[in-house]
């Protein structure tokens, strides 16, 4: 395990990520309401840079809904700019196929300081 | 070109032609290839920022679908730099450009009109994206409004190096593209050794791919526009024998996949079994010309197993006449690796990225 420094606290706005390059790897951090959240920046589905794509959140209709559409998990969805799968930030979750979850990494703010564990 | 390893420790190169590439045509700047009086239509229409495939007069569009944030990302290509760019990036050496907003042609309803459209098209496609030469081809765009004219656009251009096909364009077509009506338009690309590319797009209209305003998602619309549209015209073409009629004529099928073509295949085939006096004019069975057509991959099909796709292929000799397509830069295109990595022997994968289209294009560099 080992500790990157990726950016200062308030490099990355609210709602918004920076890709960074660690150890060969491209990795979107995500700033979401001041908590951070690190994603492999390359897609399960043809390996498009999904940590480049729109933030936002998504449609949800089920049992709890009553089967209505209603706007859910608001700036917490990124979607892959190449056909739009979309992720759930917090958990790498990916929306499409519930056995997909993409590996997401440890973030630590210490001292000002936005690190990837890896 | 893309390397692949072959598993032996050796890697091999294959060269990647991809059938069916799009072109951001504004009208404004097709306005000075246009002939009067619709060069004056053209000048006064704005594209307005955001709107893809949707403008007024041009490009009509029925938009149903109420927007939300997030979402699928519209990308438009403006110049042939910019095109051989993004090829490059993937590892394509020849693009074969198609048009944006003239995928909906068919819908214009003044027929001198649409036929201006695409001879300005034609006129700025040559002019403004063929000129180099940098691995960019060209589909010329018929008007299905009138054919006799497209047919002298083919004669035109007939030698132009860089021009190495015709667009039929599908959604909405009427009649479909079996009628004698296109036989002057079939006469000049068979002349011309030129190949017809039928590509179709989402269109809510009562003509094929007709009333896909009864699905309330554009998934629904889009999982059957393009089909539709291929198994429509596809049966119209067999059933009053354009193959028959224009035995040299190559055809080709874009944009729908290919899963869609042993169904109709065998479907044609079985009609044909019982009613077969209809249609004299074949002399074999439906497959037999339906092998003989060419198809795009795209959008592909991605089964769980990928060697459902290697079958599937087989049951129409696909290995001889199925295409890479990337449809790039559009919402659904295929990144050459997802075909380079089925399960397919190097001299398959080799016709399919490549191989076919040299066939069909006649393309020997
Ligand atoms: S590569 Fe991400 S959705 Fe296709």
């Amino acid at each position: 395990m080992a500790e990157y420094i990726v950016a200062q606290e308030g490099e990355i706005p609210d709602g918004d990520r920076r890709l960074v390059q660690v150890h060969g790897r491209e990795i979107g951090v995500f700033n979401l309401g001041g908590k951070y959240y690190a994603l492999p920046n390359i897609c399960i589905h043809q390996a498009g840079p999904l940590c480049t794509g729109r933030i936002s959140g998504t449609l949800i209709s089920n049992t709890d809904t009553n089967w209505k559409l209603q706007w859910g998990f608001e700036g917490e969805i990124v979607t892959c700019p190449w056909h739009a799968l979309e992720f759930n930030i917090t958990t790498g979750q990916c929306l499409a196929f519930p056995k997909r979850r993409l590996r997401s990494y440890t973030v630590k703010v210490e001292q000002g300081q936005i690190k990837l564990v890896l | 070109m893309i390397s692949i390893n072959t598993g032996d420790g050796r890697t091999e190169s294959i060269r990647i032609i991809d059938v069916d590439v799009h072109v951001h045509e504004n009208p404004k700047e097709m306005a000075p290839y246009c002939d009067m009086p619709w060069r004056k239509s053209l000048e006064m229409m704005e594209e307005e920022p955001g709107r893809y495939i949707d403008i007024p007069g041009f490009a009509p569009s029925l938009r149903l679908d109420p927007p939300f944030p997030g979402g699928a990302t519209a990308r438009k290509i403006f110049t042939a730099a910019q095109m051989r760019e993004d090829l490059d990036s993937m590892g394509i050496d020849i693009g074969v450009l198609f048009p944006d907003h003239l995928l909906t042609l068919a819908l214009l309803p003044n027929r001198d009109y649409a036929a201006a459209v695409a001879r300005a098209y034609n006129a700025w496609l040559i002019d403004r994206w063929l000129r180099d030469n940098n691995g960019l081809r060209g589909a010329l765009v018929a008007a299905p409004q009138d054919p006799v004219d497209a047919a002298r656009q083919i004669e035109r251009y007939a030698r132009e190096p860089n021009i190495i096909g015709v667009y039929l364009p599908t959604a909405a077509v009427r009649p479909l593209y079996g009628d004698t009506w296109y036989d002057p338009l079939y006469q000049a690309a068979q002349s011309a050794g030129l190949p017809v590319l039928l590509h179709s797009v989402s269109v809510v209209h009562p003509n094929f791919p007709f009333n896909l305003q009864d699905f309330d998602t554009a998934l629904a619309r889009h999982t059957l526009a393009h089909p539709f549209s291929m198994i429509a015209n596809m049966v119209s073409m067999i059933t009053t024998g354009v193959p028959a009629r224009f035995p040299n004529l190559k055809i080709a099928f874009c944009e729908a996949g290919i899963s869609w073509v042993p169904f109709v295949m065998w479907r044609l085939d079985k009609e044909y079994t019982e009613q077969r006096r209809q249609i004299p004019f074949l002399e074999d069975k439906p497959s037999t010309y339906i092998r003989r057509f060419y198809y795009c991959t795209q959008p592909v099909e991605e089964p769980d197993d990928t060697h459902d796709f290697v079958s599937m292929l087989h049951l129409f000799g696909g290995e001889d006449s199925v295409m890479y397509a990337s449809d790039w830069p559009h919402h659904d295109f295929d990144h050459p690796n997802k075909v380079l990595q089925l399960p397919l022997s190097l001299e398959a994968k080799r016709k399919l990225m490549g191989g076919n289209a040299a066939k069909l294009f006649n393309l020997q560099d």
